[in-house]
């Protein structure tokens, strides 16, 4: 009896373990989301297409399939190319965002749609696997086995985090970014430029998208699907969190990760997706702002 | 309609075009249409849902395979044909349009447009699970005739076009009636609405029902017309090009319109066959370009008129 409840306690531990480590993976992916969101009101759906061909021409350049390159260079390589994609699709729909959200957003699938297209022009029906480069090592702590990738997720989930929330909090940038979220019409008198913010927060958002596709692909293979198959929890996460609080994002992602783990596990994994579309809806109606902020009327 | 006497001349006698049709071509093509016909209807549910709600759904392939599976369904196991199976799988669309409707009505914008993704996200592990009702990978066949004696493939074809001109000419009543011009002032003014008595979460959930059941009806044609229903046709990409169908035919209503964004979902696959990879940038090139079109085209108009 004390056996199978520490053995049930053992696995519920590791399974809040690798949830959290999964969900810091889908706080980046989210993170992104919200960042577009809060200051320029467009959901980027095209942003789990963008982040699997970051992810596939890093992949590119590093094996020699497009070139032959040290893998930091095709990172950083990879990371210029999205991130001057990710400002030309800004200004290609700027003018929309001023006119429509919905629109916008429409136009986002576009983006996306065109992104996927890429992918599978170059590299096909491809199933490659790609590790990180870091050493292969793991401790054991509590009885729950710890890898170097778990640390690698959680440290570059942190710093990028502090980072972000740094940035967004001391410098003028983030002043503006904030000004410009909070209102933008009014921020516009004092002299703010929406476009400049908006394409710093789109900047931003490719350059998370990559990172979090980089961190994503050795849990899995990469294929044409693998990292948009993870925007649902990406987007799950920013439900949870509020779609435009930034440190609500970071929890979201983490009680989204360690809820799909739990549900997998206990109820079933074949309903994930069921259990995800749950988790919005019901998130969505008992705390329509996220789960750090209540009660400042509903957003309908 | 009856502002617009051009219009329904033109869908009767667009109508009478597509009845002689079978007359000159056959084969791939009369079948082709025939799923034109059928796309058809899936891009004015989600038309519907734009023009009447002002919501973006990417999840229509939910109500689509309600459809579907609902003839599928009941062709194996009950032995009715799609004409008798058609009017349960569209109220089981109606039922289900109310039912995701319930819980996401004070949703909008984009928070809708996100819980429809999952719900075409949830859609194809759904149809899995229930493999004993739904064939689960492989699917499920619709072989039932509606009238013996008469050749299949024109069955087919005249099932769906019937389907879509039945759904046109009432979206076109629809329009001039009570409850359309109360679902539009509940979109447009909604304090007015209101005021009236037209609730919006009323609005939206009876703007969901009708276009559940829209979509359940292109499910029951494309059953039908294809013969079979399997998970790979109802994925999240299947509600995204009803969607890029929708915005081509720059949300129209009408039979000719909802024919152009049945024929671009459609044919452009069959045409590119081919080079299946350039599918997905053609529509997204196409969904930019016309909704690029859409902003630019009024005000370069405007600044013609006003320089000339």
């Amino acid at each position: 009896m004390s056996f199978n409840l520490l053995r049930t306690g053992g696995d519920l531990l590791s399974l809040i373990w690798a949830g959290t480590v999964a969900g810091c993976l889908y706080a980046l992916g989210a993170l992104g989301l919200v960042m577009i969101f809060k200051c320029s009101r467009v959901v980027n759906f095209s942003h789990g297409n963008v982040a699997g061909l970051a992810a596939f021409l890093v992949y590119g350049f590093s094996t020699g399939s497009l070139l032959q390159l040290s893998w930091g260079s095709a990172v950083l390589l990879a990371l210029v190319i999205i991130v001057a994609l990710a400002a030309l699709t800004y200004a290609l729909i700027a003018p929309l965002i001023f006119e429509s959200e919905l629109t916008s957003t429409i136009a986002t699938l576009g983006i996306g749609l065109i992104a996927q297209g890429i992918i599978q022009l170059l590299f096909g029906a491809d199933i490659v696997s790609m590790d990180l480069p870091i050493p292969n090592w793991h401790m054991t702590m509590l009885g729950q086995r710890i890898t170097s990738y778990d640390l690698t997720i959680l440290a570059a989930t942190g710093v990028i985090v502090t980072g972000l929330f740094l940035v967004i909090d001391k410098t003028r940038l983030g002043i503006a970014f904030r000004a410009v979220s909070a209102n933008p019409f009014a921020a516009e008198i004092c002299g703010l430029s929406l476009r400049s913010v908006h394409v710093f927060a789109w900047v931003v958002a490719a350059a998370l998208g990559v990172t979090a596709a980089l961190l994503i692909v050795p849990t899995t293979f990469l294929s044409s699907t693998t990292v948009s198959s993870f925007m649902l929890q990406a987007f799950a996460a920013a439900v949870v969190g509020g779609f435009s609080s930034l440190p609500g994002t970071v929890l979201g992602g983490i009680v989204v990760g360690i809820l799909v783990n739990l549900f997998s596990f206990y109820v079933s994994p074949e309903f994930s997706n069921t259990f995800l579309l749950c988790v919005i809806l019901v998130t969505l109606n008992i705390f329509p702002n996220g789960l750090l902020e209540r009660g400042t009327g509903s957003r309908v | 309609m009856s502002e617009r006497p051009w219009l329904l001349g033109a869908s009767a006698l667009l109508v009478i075009a597509l009845i002689a049709l079978p007359l000159a071509i056959q084969g791939f093509w009369l079948y082709s249409l025939g799923l034109c016909f059928a796309n058809g209807l899936g891009v004015l549910a989600v038309t519907f849902l734009v023009r009447y709600a002002g919501e973006v759904s990417i999840g229509h392939s939910f109500f689509v395979a309600a459809g579907a599976y609902t003839v599928a369904i009941a062709d194996r196991s009950f032995g009715l044909s799609a004409l008798v199976s058609v009017w349960p799988a569209i109220a089981l669309g109606v039922l289900l349009g109310i039912g995701f409707a319930f819980p996401s009505r004070k949703l909008s914008g984009i928070y809708l447009a996100v819980t429809t993704m999952a719900l075409a996200l949830a859609l194809p592990e759904l149809i899995l699970q229930a493999g004993p009702w739904t064939g689960g990978f492989e699917g499920l066949y619709v072989s039932r005739e509606l009238l013996p004696g008469v050749p299949k493939p024109l069955q087919q074809y005249y099932f769906a076009l019937a389907a879509l001109v039945v759904a046109t000419a009432m979206l076109g009543r629809f329009r001039q009636s009570r409850q359309g011009l109360a679902l539009l002032t509940a979109r447009s003014h909604p304090a007015a609405a209101e005021a009236f008595g037209v609730g919006r979460d009323w609005a939206r959930v009876s703007a969901m029902g009708i276009s559940g059941g829209l979509g359940a009806a292109s499910g029951a044609a494309l059953a039908f017309t294809s013969s079979t229903v399997s998970p790979n046709s109802f994925t999240l990409w299947t509600s995204i090009f009803l969607l890029v169908g929708s915005v081509v035919s720059v949300y129209g209503l009408t039979l000719g319109r909802a024919l152009l964004g049945g024929a671009f979902v459609t044919l452009v696959p069959q045409l590119l066959a081919g080079s299946g990879d350039w599918i997905p940038i053609l529509y997204g090139v196409a969904l930019l370009a016309v909704i690029l079109a859409g902003h630019y085209l009024p005000r370069w108009r405007a600044a013609g008129r006003s320089a000339s």
